[in-house]
């Protein structure tokens, strides 16, 4: 599998094929005399900021540790739960209950829920 | 055969895209100024739409994809972060004169200013995508879109030569205001290959559900689609050389759009101006506003469908209601439409090779294409559009200079 | 030698340094293969440009240069994983000859 082509920037799925995203980063793990294991698929707006400019990447990281709605690094899941299908890659995660959808879940109770008709 | 009932994403992609404010009045300034000389003009930038929008329909299609999820997959967040922010500033630009367009329609029929109609025009826009569905909006601006047919009947009733309007269909130099002439071929180029507008199809085709079986009926819809808004535009067109020019109206005001159908239809005429302009204009907006938000939405991988409801999807609402209120506060700033319209056009036309570039690469891929990728004769037109682009950029601003309004 | 993590998003487009210090091209894909439920690195693809080399920081400059033959001897090397240096991720450098490489076959 090739990860430029296969992986990276890849549409996620949840373990039920609900959109989550897409793989905006990948952590390899590197041990001298090893071979290289990736490990984590990386996603959100600071993995994404990164890839921009490393310094609007700490300027998301900082934003992200005063108004994050969720734990404030950036989202990981570890390898063993991902499956790349070559269209997309799906993980075996429920995506409500990850920090994914925390922007989402906030929006849809405290302003989107709100509104009548939704 | 229900297939062909998809025909309301080609009418409604064409309605919008196609047919707008920007459209519209190019195509009257070309009547009002050089009779049917630029017919040819239409004519161009139609063929070039039909090639974009079929091709746009063969990826979605193929690659179960819409253009922006193709376009970030093979070339990087880091590309698309650039596209979208270029495209997100020009689309809501071109925004605000389509809002201004649908209130410029509402003055011509109540008489209350156009900027007093931004915030309402607004409002009913933001709920027709909040409650409805995307089937229901594409029928919908698909049907009320053929109250533009008006424009071909009012050709008929006012008798032009027909003669003398299909010899327009062949470039011909003009005999005065060359500079004029020239910019608003431009502008009628620039106002029909817009992005958003084979984005917007690609969306849609996922919206429906397309699979490879389309592809046929892809082609049929892409032509038929864009044919009705360039014949539209056309007669347009020979509407205002036997109206405008013999009197020498040359269409430098909104204002004077009103009197378009006057000679045809008398009393109705200001109401079938303002219905066709209102509505070309709704769904330009609802298509742009729309296109921005899938294509942030699709950008991000988010959960994005106009059939499902609000709450499954509140980043992607939030998203289209942000857009809404900016579009309008475009038009409250009280910038005179027609000019607007043109600045976006020429902003358009300079920004299109960032889109049409990656996307000519993708319909010659095939991880995402298959077998279904570009013959020579798609991948020939798109390069010719790309070199037209780059034309367009380049020659728009001394034209604006020296020809424009 | 400690253990270090590397985000493979920054890791592509990177120029990469042979043993003199040359630039030999821009890393442009890894692959990879599935061993046993994990993911093993098992060669770096690096692309050799000329032209108007900067455009191949961006995978649609890299897909431009190819297409109108910005590319040398044949597109480019593969790799293995224990032949490319990351200690310092911004400079991946050779461990070997780039001799000893192997060339990519143009495909697609």
């Amino acid at each position: 599998m090739n990860l430029a082509r296969d992986c990276l920037d890849k549409q996620l799925l949840d373990r039920h094929g609900r959109k989550m995203g897409r793989v905006d980063g990948l952590v390899m793990e590197l041990e001298e005399g090893a071979q290289p294991r990736i490990t984590f698929v990386e996603v959100g707006a600071v993995t994404q900021a990164a890839r921009l400019h490393p310094r609007l990447g700490r300027f998301v990281a900082a934003l992200a540790r005063r108004w994050g709605r969720a734990p404030n690094d950036p989202y990981r899941i570890p390898w063993a739960q991902v499956v790349p299908t070559g269209d997309d890659v799906t993980v075996g995660v429920e995506a409500e209950a990850t920090p994914a959808l925390a922007w989402e879940r906030w929006l849809r109770a405290h302003v989107v829920g709100r509104i009548p008709g939704a | 055969m229900k297939k062909v009932f998809e025909l309301a994403l080609g009418i409604v992609t064409s309605v919008g895209g196609f047919l707008e404010i920007g459209s519209i009045t190019t195509a009257a300034q070309a009547g009002a100024l050089f009779g049917y000389q630029l017919v040819w003009a239409i004519m161009l930038g139609g063929l070039c739409v039909i090639f974009l929008v079929e091709q746009a329909g063969r990826l979605a299609a193929s690659s179960r994809r819409t253009i922006p999820d193709a376009i970030r997959e093979r070339f990087g967040f880091e590309y698309y972060a650039v596209l979208l922010v270029v495209m997100a500033l020009v689309m809501l630009l071109v925004l605000g004169a389509e809002l201004g367009g649908i209130c410029i329609a509402l003055e011509f029929v109540t008489g209350i200013g156009y900027r007093w109609w931004a915030v309402p025009v607004a409002l009913v826009m933001w709920l027709i995508i909040w409650k409805g569905t995307f089937s229901f909006i594409e029928q919908g601006v698909s049907a009320l879109g053929l109250v533009t047919v008006c424009f071909i009947v009012a050709a008929f009733i006012l008798h032009p030569d027909w003669a003398r309007v299909a010899a327009g269909a062949l470039p011909t130099l003009p005999t005065h205001e060359r500079a004029r002439y020239w910019f608003i071929a431009v502008s009628i180029l620039g106002a029909s290959i817009t992005p958003y507008l084979m984005f917007f199809y690609s969306s849609g085709a996922i919206e429906d559900k397309w699979d490879e079986s389309y592809l046929g009926v892809n082609r049929i819809i892409a032509t038929v689609g864009m044919s009705f808004g360039s014949v539209i535009s056309i007669a347009v067109l020979v509407v205002a050389a036997l109206v405008f020019l013999p009197r020498g109206i040359r269409m430098e005001h909104y204002q004077e759009l009103a009197r378009l159908l006057t000679d045809a239809f008398g009393v109705w005429g200001v109401r079938l101006v303002a219905a066709s302009v209102g509505i070309a204009c709704l769904g330009a907006a609802l298509e742009i506003t729309l296109e921005m938000a899938y294509m942030i939405a699709q950008g991000f991988g988010w959960n994005w469908s106009k059939n499902q409801r609000p709450i499954a999807e509140a980043r992607f609402s939030l998203t289209y209601t942000i857009v809404v209120i900016l579009g309008a506060l475009v038009v409250v700033t009280g910038i005179d439409p027609l000019k607007l319209t043109v600045f976006s056009m020429a902003l358009t036309a300079a920004t299109l090779p960032l889109a049409i570039v990656p996307f000519l690469f993708l319909m010659n891929d095939e991880h995402y294409v298959g077998e279904h990728g570009n013959g020579w004769l798609s991948n020939t037109v798109v390069v010719v559009i790309i070199g037209l682009a780059f034309v367009l950029a380049v020659v728009t601003i001394p034209l604006e200079i020296f020809g424009g309004g | 030698m400690a253990r270090q993590e590397i985000q493979v998003e920054l890791l592509l487009s990177r120029r990469v340094y042979a043993l003199n210090g040359r630039v030999i091209g821009r890393l442009e894909e890894v692959q990879t293969e599935l061993r046993g439920g994990a993911c093993f690195v098992t060669e770096y693809h690096v692309g050799a440009y000329a032209l108007v080399e900067r455009l191949a920081a961006w995978p649609i400059g890299r897909a431009l240069l190819k297409l109108f033959g910005g590319t040398r001897r044949g597109g480019g090397y593969r790799v293995p994983w224990d032949k490319l240096d990351l200690r310092d991720p911004a400079r991946p450098r050779l461990r070997c000859e780039v001799g000893a490489l192997k060339p990519i076959e143009e495909e697609d």
